[in-house]
This record gives structure tokens, C-alpha cells and sequence, in this order.
């Protein structure tokens, strides 16, 4: 079941900086990447899929209706969007932020606080300072924030970006368990070819338009990677060492 | 919001439990001390005249800083932002120095009303200046607030210092937060205009913890982020009125008040709104009692007080090592 559709979307900033007809779509309980050179409009998808920017052309479409014609409240119960940088001035405890997440809620939760405490792995952290937390904990914290919400597609800019590998790591493990167990999908931009490589299906934009659609294999190959980011050289050596630190480190981490 | 409800309670408890000694300390202390169970009828008439009036106004204009703080340094995200720094008590101090100074008295409440109606403008030139192209920006809105400030206080200034006559000391008197004005006419119009602030405030306390997380987050769980910070803008313009209209302006409650009460029960607008008027109310009030107690007959302006009271144990609670 499609839950997040884009239907031939345009949008544009200024005449040099524009999105035309991008057309895509992410199913129920699927974890898409969407990978591209900076400036290519990852953040700017990302924010039309979330009803914060509104297309100029075309529909943006979450549960077969366009996004702009939710209530707040009803929009927030099919999307909750993240930004790649997480106010770390926030004063506020865990368990303070992850109850946000109740505001939308009219008593049909999906998950309570405490259940999405322990989805994320901070139970016994409610009373702790998000400020004291480190940089995983904060994002799987508001990850937390938007379960309690009950948003069916979670859009999230660049989570892994600045965190360690071990912390990138738990932050795959945690989206892979969260789409897997409940029905909910997962829309994300990122860097990382290594953890592309690890997703359902990948998005590869450029100068905001649809480079390719597909499963990693097959849109991570050493041509279009070339062409997309304008490289010289082959990636073939990097993503082949890279594919191998990756399946250790998931063997290490189911271990 | 659930919160941490047990350890929250007790503050709050003993928050109130202060509150009423020193309201009942408040009462009796003065340049005369009044015992307050001996009420013969001279008694009774300081008590009624003067003590409750004013004690009533402390409170009030106390708690009213507190929250109006307490809300701009959220929908601001910015710690700095309160009242005074907004520049919503220069534009009430200003309308009513002039009110002051060339002694316009069309009616006997014009000192207030006009100091109302300066910071009720100058709340809404500050909204208009901080509306961008896709509504009410912070950073804007701050920028705005600053400016047009700063350039009321030069117009005070400026006036203040060609102005010679006796209206200057009462001016300035009234500026650094004096209170022995007060009398019970003040009291219902700014009573009513802190009810219906706070009312708006905490009604709106779910929007205001979002914003506190920003704008796109606040718009992910549902909210239209322009709008709510437009109506805490109101709520707190409203109440900061009615608190220069009472007693003129007094700065620092609204700046560190909220947190001090955050240091002590987290930062969920609907505790720390409620927790700020209670911890603000007491403050004002206690400074006001020492104010005119310590030196009578000659009266230490309320706001000074305060500050000196409040200063050393904000910085005493920076110093330890807490999150904030």
C-alpha cells in the first residue's frame, strides 16, 4: 500500500533553483534513502513531503489525499518530519519531548510513551536532559516523539549525519525494527553509500530531478554514482571496502 | 503534559506556602509595622488604603512579568527575551512619562491607561515590523522588538533631559519600578487583562512547548507555528501592560524568573507558566516590603530590590552544574 506519493511535483525557489515533474512513490513499511550531490533538493523533497513547502505543479499525496488538505492534527498522524539539526539547546527532559508527541492524539494511540521509550532504547532515560544526551540518543529520542505521534511515514533529514558508526549503526537498526514491526515507512536523506547500500530502495537525485528509482544494487553502481556526483574516478575500491565494513558491522550488531 | 508530578508538587507547594508568608509579611511591614491581630481603626485603614493595594499589585505585576517572560522566551527561542528587552516596557514607559511629566489628566486614571496604550502599540508595531513574507519570524520579531526599544528609550531620554520640572523625579521614580503610587483604582482593569493573558497563554501551553522545539517541528505535530506564536505574543503584550500600567517598569523578573522555575520543575509550559506568576508575585512582593521597610521613610524602588535579592542566587544556580 502506497502511503507517500509524489505525483509529477514541481517547485521552484528561483528560476536557476527548481524541482520539475518528480514523480515517486514509498509503500507501506519501506525504508527509502534518497541520495544526491549537495544542492541536488533532497531537504527541499523532503519538506514537500511533509506539507511544509507546498508544490507549485502536481500533488503531494500521504494516504491517497494531498497533503495540504489534512488539519494539522490529521496531517501530523500520517507524517512527522525531523530536520537534520536537533535544537541542542532544547530544555527539555526525554520524557517531556517524547510526550509532545500526544498533542495530535485524541486517545487512539499507537504506541505510548513508555512502549516508544523502549522501541528506542532510552528507557529509564525520561528524567535525563536532552542536552545531556549524546547525538544518537537525542535523535532516537525525538524519533520516540514522532512513534507517539502515530505518524505512518517518519521524514528524516540527513539522521545519520555527525553521528559515529556505532551510533549510525544503532540508528539503522532502529529504523529497519520500527519499519519492519509497524507498518510504518520511513523516507530518509543521507550521505553514506555504505548505508544506502543497506536500504530497502534508493532515490538518486540531481539538479532536482530523478536521476534513478530503485533497490541500491541496482542504482549504486560505479557509472551513475560517477555521473551524479560529476567523479573522476571509479568508487568501485571505496564501495567494495565499504560493503564489507558494513557486513561486519551488521553481523557484529545482530551478534 | 504528564510530568514529573510528585517532585513538581512539592515545589509548587512550597512555592505557595512562601508565597503566603511573605504576602502576610508584605501586609504588616511598612514604615509603620502592623499587627495584624490588633485591628483597631487606624489599622484598618493603612491596611485597606495602602498595604493591600499595593501587596495586590506587587503580586500581580510580579506574577505578570513572570509569565510574559516565560512565554517570549519560548515562542523566541531565546533565552534573552522577556518584556523589557522587547521593548514593549519602553513603549508604556514612554506614553506614560509623557502622561507624567506634562501632567495630562483628562481623567484620573491616565497614567495607566496611557502607559497601557503605549505598550499595547508598541506590542503591535513590533508584530507588523516582525511579520516577514511567510508570517511571524523570531529572529525578526526579536530584531524588531530590540529597535524599536532602544529608540523609545532615546525618545524618553531625550525628553527626560530637556524636561525640568518636578514631574522629572516622578518620572523616574515610576520608571525604576516604584510602587508607592498604587491604589485600588488600577487594580480590576489590570487584574482582568492578566486574566485573560494568562487564560490565552495557557490554553495555548501545547503550542508554546512546540515551538520551543522550532518551527518545523512544531508544524510536524500539528501546529501552525505563525499563528500560535502570534497569540502568546498577544497574551504576553497584554499582561506586560497591565503590569507597567499598575506600577511602572520593572526589569529583571521577567528575564530570570522563568528560569529560575525551570531549574527546578523542567521546561513544560503549563508548569512553569502557573509556577513563574506564583515565583514572580513572591519575588515582586518581597521586594516591595523590604523597599519600603529597610529605609522608611524614604522608599527603595521595588524593581531594584528584586534585582539585588534575585541576582546571587540566579548566579549561584548557574554556577552549579546542571543541564539547563
Amino acid at each position: 500500500m502506497t502511503t507517500l506519493e509524489f505525483a509529477a511535483v514541481s517547485f521552484s525557489y528561483s528560476p536557476k533553483r527548481f524541482m520539475d515533474q518528480m514523480s515517486f512513490s514509498v509503500a507501506e513499511g519501506e525504508l527509502v534513502g534518497l541520495m544526491g550531490p549537495n544542492g541536488a533538493g533532497k531537504s527541499t523533497i523532503l519538506k514537500l513531503a511533509a506539507g511544509l513547502l507546498s508544490p507549485t505543479k502536481g500533488k503531494v499525496l500521504v494516504g491517497d489525499r494531498a497533503i495540504g488538505s489534512y488539519s494539522g492534527k490529521e496531517r501530523a498522524k500520517h507524517v512527522a518530519y525531523l530536520p537534520q539539526i536537533l535544537d541542542l539547546q532544547a530544555p527539555f527532559r526525554v520524557g517531556e519531548l517524547v510526550r509532545m508527541g500526544e498533542y495530535p492524539q485524541d486517545g487512539s494511540q499507537v504506541f505510548s510513551v513508555e512502549e516508544a521509550l523502549h522501541l528506542v532504547g532510552l528507557q529509564g532515560k525520561a528524567k535525563t536532559h536532552l542536552a545531556e544526551l549524546s547525538g544518537g540518543e537525542r535523535r532516537r529520542a525525538y524519533i520516540a516523539m514522532t512513534l507517539v505521534q502515530g505518524a505512518k511515514v517518519l521524514l528524516l533529514d540527513e539522521p545519520l549525519a555527525s553521528l559515529d558508526i556505532k551510533y549510525q549503526f544503532e540508528l539503522y537498526n532502529l529504523l529497519k525494527a520500527i519499519v519492519s514491526e509497524n507498518k510504518v515507512s520511513v523516507f530518509m536523506s543521507l550521505h553514506d553509500i555504505g548505508m544506502g547500500a543497506m536500504l530497502d530502495r534508493l532515490l538518486l537525485v540531481k539538479n532536482g530531478r530523478m536521476v534513478i528509482d530503485g533497490v541500491p544494487g541496482k542504482v549504486l553502481t560505479d557509472e551513475i554514482v560517477q555521473n551524479t556526483y560529476d567523479l573522476n574516478d571509479s568508487i568501485g575500491v571505496y564501495m567494495a571496502a565499504n560493503r564489507t565494513a558494513c557486513q561486519v558491522l551488521s553481523v557484529a550488531s545482530v551478534l | 503534559m504528564k510530568r514529573d508530578t510528585k517532585s513538581n508538587s512539592l515545589v509548587a507547594v512550597a512555592l505557595c506556602i512562601t508565597s503566603l508568608i511573605i504576602i502576610v509579611v508584605s501586609v504588616a511591614s511598612g514604615p509603620r509595622l502592623l499587627n495584624p491581630f490588633v485591628m483597631d481603626s487606624e489599622t484598618c485603614r493603612i491596611l485597606l488604603a495602602i498595604r493591600l493595594p499595593r501587596t495586590a499589585v506587587a503580586l500581580l505585576m510580579g506574577g505578570a512579568l513572570g509569565a510574559s517572560g516565560a512565554i517570549l522566551q519560548g515562542i523566541f527561542r531565546n533565552p534573552l527575551a522577556d518584556p523589557y528587552i522587547l521593548g514593549i516596557s519602553s513603549g508604556a514607559s514612554l506614553a506614560a512619562s509623557f502622561g507624567i511629566m506634562f501632567g495630562i489628566s483628562l481623567f484620573t486614571l491616565s497614567v495607566p491607561i496611557l502607559a497601557f496604550i503605549g505598550a499595547l502599540a508598541t506590542g503591535a508595531a513590533v508584530v507588523i515590523l516582525g511579520h516577514g513574507w511567510k508570517g511571524l519570524k523570531p529572529e525578526r520579531l526579536l530584531l524588531a522588538g530590540v529597535g524599536i526599544g532602544f529608540f523609545l528609550s532615546a525618545v524618553l531620554m531625550l525628553v527626560m533631559t530637556l524636561s525640568v520640572d518636578d514631574g522629572l523625579r516622578r518620572a523616574i521614580l515610576w520608571m525604576s519600578g516604584d510602587l508607592s503610587m498604587v491604589d485600588w483604582e488600577l487594580l480590576p482593569v489590570g487584574l482582568s487583562f492578566i486574566l485573560i493573558g494568562l487564560a490565552l497563554a495557557l490554553a495555548r501551553h501545547k503550542g508554546l512547548n512546540a515551538l520551543t522545539l522550532g518551527d518545523d517541528i512544531a508544524y510536524s505535530l500539528g501546529f501552525n507555528p505563525p499563528r500560535e506564536r502570534l497569540y502568546l505574543f498577544i497574551a504576553a503584550s497584554l499582561m506586560t501592560a497591565a503590569s507597567v500600567s499598575m506600577g511602572g517598569v520593572v526589569g529583571f523578573i521577567g528575564l530570570v524568573v522563568p528560569h529560575v522555575v525551570r531549574r527546578h520543575v523542567g521546561s513544560d509550559a503549563a508548569v512553569v507558566l502557573p509556577l513563574s506568576v506564583v515565583a514572580g508575585g513572591t519575588l515582586l512582593c518581597f521586594a516591595d516590603a523590604i523597599g519600603r521597610t529597610v529605609a522608611a521613610p524614604l522608599e527603595l524602588p521595588a524593581g531594584v530590590i528584586a534585582a539585588l535579592i534575585g541576582s546571587p542566587y540566579f548566579i549561584f544556580l548557574l554556577g552549579q552544574r546542571k543541564a539547563p
